[in-house]
């Protein structure tokens, strides 16, 4: 009898949760991390600048953009001593957050790793993601990513002690090559020796945390990576009194990293790409965040740029994006300063100049 | 055993030495080679701790240790919660002590009561760990924003303050135990927010309270008095409700946890929500029900079978193919499914041994008195069985608390995550990256030896209530 | 939960309170709930994979897996998916065979050194159970490979000790950060027919094994079992050696000309150290307190009556202590060398390329993901199986000497 009474509490107790908690919408007390991004596999097939079921929507809907990012990536990814995101790839998410939701700091970081970057993007659990990812036909055509501007050109080096004295690949048969798991880097690092015939062994780390005591150490002898992060940790190493670094002149890939958002999605898509490049164009005018706000100059396309009428409306973007980007974030010139030179590496002679100074930085016009 | 022992003289230094160092030939010689490698060993430890580490790396980054990315501005959220546990332990410890008391008192026992100090030695290592952080704080240049101190401080008063229901009559016993659960509760939503489900733990709580509270001999029909209980359970659940919607709001959710913090919640929340199927699973293995004791004896197998680190990847890359479209589960609560259902068989083998321990008599005792089977489990068995695994509870809470540290693997910045950040910022990309190996590792061990001093100490103290 | 069957009532009770209907329903009802939730979560997957255009099928078990394998030379880019699958194994194998040698040998030094009388040893040996039981093996594995290999004493690959034997020139030892070299075996001839020898040779040792245990059983002779089990398995390897026409020959450890390369012998590379070491002392400090406890749960009067036989201190711990001791801790022991094995997984943490390694840089480089985890669990499942075998074995065995 009282096992019935039980039950009967149990259930009677279970009846009145299920009927309230029916009218609350989140399950466990979290907060949903992904703005309702599951939409955007139903996103497929729409038309251009119909955005019904767009991540867009989704976003203004929440007014917060869930960006994945890399969080132990110096100079384009890192979390600073106060918990704040910096870098380059970060800074992009923000200017898409400027340009869409008027606000920089609308931006929810989503810190990802290699492996986990585009099962989290067909989840839809990121809306964007700007995580120093290659731009490779079998990842656009397979993992359902949508590859946009490329704001960052890289391509992978060879690091070695320069006491070694070693200048090019055919230098390191035979030696231990550390290189991060899990990347392009270490299929490239296998091709490229392939191909010419050298033995090596792969030294393969979770991350540089552990990569970089192995190199420092000698048991690998080279280090494989973007030059990017060469050029960051061999003026690290150097600047700490370690051995002097030497990086060979070749580069053997080429490894486009921009923004990254899932297969099918146009609407949002072009919001995002036209805010990224959005950046560039303000560079090739010569405004910045500190004097875009005041132009009082005649050139009707800068004019056009700056009110942004014709350019925005079919584009779903606010008719002022380009000034909260340039405002808030800063051209491209500005994001580059900001965080790259201080990895050891230069604009000039970089594919990353302006095209007019012979870069590869060239967007199509804001007309 | 040495309550017995005579009173000696104190042994001079020669003696202690020729009786504990060199009581044969053999002993000696091995005092003699190890004396100068140990030696060694510690001053190589000394040396690094006190002369060559540059803690700057932790120091600068010791929130980002603590808290991670947590956003900053929610930081409040975080010590409300310290202090909400603090509280909590202390009306835990305070409740435990006063029914020790009840009990030593109804056997006509003199009551020997523990003392502060006694609690401070068994968690020696935490108090250093916290001294520690303590003192790194004050290197901090920056510094926080509340003061440390005051904040350890605070924590010491909460648990004193909440020791005092100690005093309280022997008929609010059971309250206490139910002002833990629901302090630990709100604690928890205090950082993850009261909107959402989060009132069902409390509610569930406070309606079982109310209903087992009010007696059911007051009424001459059963059935009243199952109404009148019914309907109060009901009420006060309500009420919580009622309650919940007035507070509702947005907290912090696991999401965005990280750093020892996320290593924390996250062991415990495991072990919390593995224990119900661990349970079902210890009982459904000792079945005499074939289909029963296969399907648990099957999935308790697997499960031990596999590392955790696999069951982390399937978590992560398999579970949302498990699931409707529509689902989707956020890496963090993907990685608790994972480690729960990791923990469930562990729990269930625990359960299990508690199971096999109690003497065949107690429930032959149960049958002689014509209890029902599901009575027999409910009043004699499991009471007696949950009770013998606690020690054994602690020490799967502790494998937990370190097997956490994997979900680095998967990318989620729990405590030894950090690192991989903190190495990344451009002060100390690659520079002292063993000093904060070793702080993380101790870390994890003031957390680990505390816990199994406490788990050894629960062992010897049931083992002497047998 | 009906655990009992008593039923004292004389009249049937309602065929929804008889115990009969209850257990076979109670069955039914269980095992209802468990097929539909397979067979959701199975459906979901079907159309989920169908959905995103994904293969179950484990065709990619044949394609080539683009990378190398860290010192694996005969592996290379183009060798199947299903070989790498079978180098994990072989590397999971090995950090757990030795591991659990290293650990049974630490543990047992620990064990018996905490019950020590000498102040020193009992103090170092509990500072290491504290110290090593109570940090995740994860950090441990990390901290070996900075305390040895990256900052520790070793120097690099080309400038490598390397040790011989005086009197002769053969290196016999060669340490570094990297791959360190001893004297191994390499096949001149053919071998299968010293294989063939071998076996016999095991089979003849345990014939004679057999009879020694039983002479000492009847007559109570020393058996010398150990002794005349290595000494057949010996006997047959040497003649063996010769009847087969001397297939192979011990090499040395030799570094190339230009420093790279480690030629002969066995290389043993510093991620196989840095999981096996750091996994067997980790282990040693758990299977150190279980022997401790063993040693302690055996009667003391067991030791009394060891002294009054004048025994030797070894000789107590030798015959009369732990022989007892081994029955109460090898089940415990034998769980934690599970505990070992699967804790071979963070064997990523050193560059170890064991099987969660591989399974994870394949799901990097594009293999299915899901295809590749089942395989990786299957292959801890066997091991764990093979372990529990084990495990039933001695536990059985032991049920047989109780008495």
């Amino acid at each position: 009898m009282k096992r019935i009474k039980l039950l009967a509490l149990i259930s009677a107790l279970m009846l009145v949760f299920t009927a309230c908690t029916a009218d609350g919408n989140g399950d466990d007390g979290t907060i949903t991390t992904a703005a309702d991004g599951g939409s955007d596999e139903n996103g497929n097939g729409d038309g251009d600048g119909d955005s019904m079921g767009s991540t867009l929507d989704a976003v203004i809907a929440a007014d917060q953009i869930v960006c994945g990012v890399n969080d132990g990536l110096p100079g384009f990814g890192v979390v600073d001593d106060a918990g704040e995101y910096t870098g380059f790839d970060v800074d992009f998410c923000r200017v898409v957050a400027a340009a869409i939701l008027g606000d920089a700091n609308k931006v929810e970081f989503f810190p990802l790793t290699a492996e986990a970057r585009f099962p989290a993007l067909q989840a839809g659990e990121i809306d964007l993601m700007i995580r120093n990812t290659t731009w490779t036909a079998t990842r656009d055509g397979q993992e359902g990513a949508n590859f946009l501007f490329t704001t960052f050109y890289d391509g992978q080096g060879m690091m070695v002690p320069a006491a070694t004295g070693f200048t090019e690949l055919e230098d390191l048969a035979n030696a231990n090559i550390c290189v991060l798991s899990g990347t392009t880097t270490e299929l490239n690092l296998t091709a490229v020796f392939e191909a010419r015939g050298i033995a090596f062994n792969p030294q393969v780390f979770e991350d540089n945390t552990q990569l970089r005591p192995a190199y420092e150490g000698g048991t690998c002898e080279a280090w494989t990576s973007d030059a990017s992060q060469l050029a960051a940790f061999k003026s690290s190493i150097e600047g700490e009194g370690g051995e002097e670094q030497f990086i060979m002149a070749e580069i053997f890939s080429k490894e486009p990293l921009g923004p990254v958002v899932a297969d099918g999605d146009t609407a949002w898509a072009q919001a995002v790409e036209w805010a990224v490049m959005a950046t560039v164009q303000a560079w090739e005018f010569g405004l910045d965040s500190s004097n875009i706000g005041s132009y009082s100059g005649d050139d009707p396309n800068i004019q056009n740029f700056i009110s942004g009428g014709d350019i925005s409306a079919g584009l779903n973007l606010p008719a002022d994006f380009a000034v909260q980007v340039v405002e808030q974030v800063g051209n491209y010139l500005e994001i580059y300063e900001a965080h790259i030179p201080a990895l050891g590496l230069q604009l000039e002679g970089s594919p990353n100049n302006i095209w007019t100074e012979g870069g590869l930085m060239y967007v199509p016009p804001f007309r | 055993m040495t309550a017995s022992a005579p009173v000696l003289a104190r042994p001079t230094a020669v003696q202690w030495a020729r009786k504990n160092l060199f009581n044969n030939w053999w002993s000696g010689l091995v005092t003699i080679i190890s004396l100068p490698v140990l030696a060694y060993i510690a001053y190589r430890v000394l040396l690094f701790v006190f002369v060559n580490a540059q803690w700057e790396a932790v120091t600068r980054n010791l929130t980002l240790f603590m808290q991670g990315t947590f956003p900053r501005d929610e930081q409040w959220r975080l010590i409300a919660q310290i202090l909400f546990f603090a509280l909590a332990f202390g009306v835990g410890a305070g409740t435990n002590s006063a029914s020790t008391r009840d009990a030593a008192e109804d056997a006509g026992l003199t009551y020997i009561k523990g003392t502060i100090f006694g609690t401070f030695r068994r968690m020696w290592s935490l108090a250093l760990f916290i001294g520690i952080l303590l003192y790194f704080a004050t290197l901090d240049p920056a510094g926080a924003w509340y003061n440390p101190f005051l904040l350890v401080a605070a924590v010491a008063v909460m648990a004193v303050l909440g020791y005092q229901v100690k005093w309280l009559p022997r008929r609010f016993r059971n309250l206490g135990w139910v002002l833990t659960g629901i302090l630990l509760v709100f604690g928890f939503q205090i950082v993850s927010g009261f909107d959402a489900g989060g009132w069902v733990p409390v509610g569930l709580i406070l309606a079982v309270t109310a209903y087992s509270a009010i007696a059911a001999d007051r009424f001459n029909n059963r059935w009243i008095a199952a109404g009148v209980r019914l309907a109060a359970a009901v009420v006060v659940a309500l009420t919580v409700r009622f309650i919940y919607i007035v507070v509702d709001t947005t907290g912090v959710g696991w999401d965005f946890w990280s750093g020892l913090h996320l290593t924390l919640m996250v062991s415990a929340l495991a072990i919390v929500l593995a224990f119900p199927l661990g349970l079902v699973l210890a009982l459904a293995r000792r079945s005499t029900l074939p289909a029963l004791r296969w399907i648990a004896t099957g999935y308790i197998e697997l499960i031990r079978g596999v590392p955790l680190i696999a069951l982390l990847f399937m978590g992560q890359y398999v579970l949302g193919f498990l699931l409707p479209q529509e689902v989707s589960l956020s890496s963090i609560t993907r990685a608790i499914v994972a480690m729960s259902l990791f923990t469930s068989a562990y729990v269930a083998e625990i359960v299990r041994g508690g199971l096999q321990s109690l003497p065949k008599g107690q429930t032959e005792a149960g049958q002689a008195l014509g209890m029902a089977p599901p009575t027999i489990m409910r009043r004699i068995v499991l009471p007696q069985a949950l009770r013998a695994v606690i020690p054994a509870m602690v020490g799967q809470f502790i494998s937990l608390f370190k097997d956490s540290s994997l979900l680095t693997i998967i990318g989620i910045l729990e405590f030894l995550g950090v690192r991989e950040i903190v190495h990344a910022q451009p002060d100390f990309r690659g520079v002292a990256i063993a000093e904060t190996l070793v702080f993380v590792a101790f870390g994890y061990w003031a957390f680990a030896f505390a816990m199994s001093r406490e788990s050894q100490r629960l062992e010897r103290r049931l083992r002497v209530s047998r | 939960m009906t655990t009992s069957q008593t039923t004292t009532e004389v009249a049937r009770p309602p065929f929804w309170r008889d115990i009969r209907v209850i257990r076979v329903v109670g069955q039914i009802v269980a095992v209802v709930i468990v097929f539909f939730l397979l067979r959701y979560f199975y459906g979901n997957l079907i159309e989920n994979f169908n959905r995103l255009g994904i293969s179950t099928s484990y065709g990619f078990l044949s394609s080539p897996t683009n990378f190398r394998i860290t010192y694996h030379e005969s592996f290379n880019p183009r060798s199947p998916v299903w070989e790498m699958v079978l180098v994990g194994v072989k590397n999971t194998f090995l950090a757990g065979f030795f591991g659990i040698i290293l650990a049974s040998v630490v543990g047992l030094f620990v064990g018996v050194s905490r019950l020590s009388e000498n102040w020193l040893i009992n103090k170092a040996a509990m500072l290491y159970v504290e110290t090593f039981r109570n940090i995740p093996p994860l950090v441990i594995i990390v901290f070996f490979g900075f305390a040895v290999f990256f900052y520790g004493p070793f120097p690099i690959f080309s400038e490598s000790w390397e040790f011989s034997l005086p009197g002769s020139e053969n290196v016999f030892l060669i340490l570094n950060k990297d791959r360190w070299g001893i004297p191994g075996f390499s096949e001149i001839g053919n071998l299968t027919f010293f294989w063939v020898v071998l076996a016999l040779g095991v089979i003849a040792a345990i014939v004679v094994w057999k009879w020694r245990t039983r002479m000492f059983d009847r007559t109570g002779q020393p058996h010398h079992r150990v002794l005349w089990a290595t000494g057949v398995v010996l006997a047959f390897s040497i003649v063996g050696y010769f009847v087969t026409g001397q297939p192979f020959e011990v090499s040395y450890p030799a570094i190339s000309e230009d420093r790279r390369v480690l030629n002969g012998g066995f290389a043993i590379n510093w991620g196989f150290i840095s999981v096996t070491v750091a996994l067997g002392l980790y282990t040693a400090s758990h299977i150190g307190e279980i022997i401790r406890g063993s040693i302690l749960a055996i009667h003391s009067g067991q030791s009394e009556a060891a002294n009054a036989l004048a025994l030797s201190g070894f000789q107590r711990y030798r015959f009369v202590i732990l022989p007892q001791a081994m029955r109460i801790a090898l089940p415990p022991t034998i769980n934690q060398y599970l505990n070992l094995v699967k804790n071979t997984s963070l064997g990523t943490a050193a560059a170890y390329a064991e099987i969660t390694a591989l399974t994870k840089t394949s799901i990097g480089n594009g293999r299915p993901t899901f295809q590749s985890i089942v395989i990786m669990m299957a292959v801890y499942l066997a091991f764990s199986l093979v372990i529990s075998a084990i495990l039933n074995v001695v536990n059985q065995r032991l049920k047989l000497v109780d008495r």
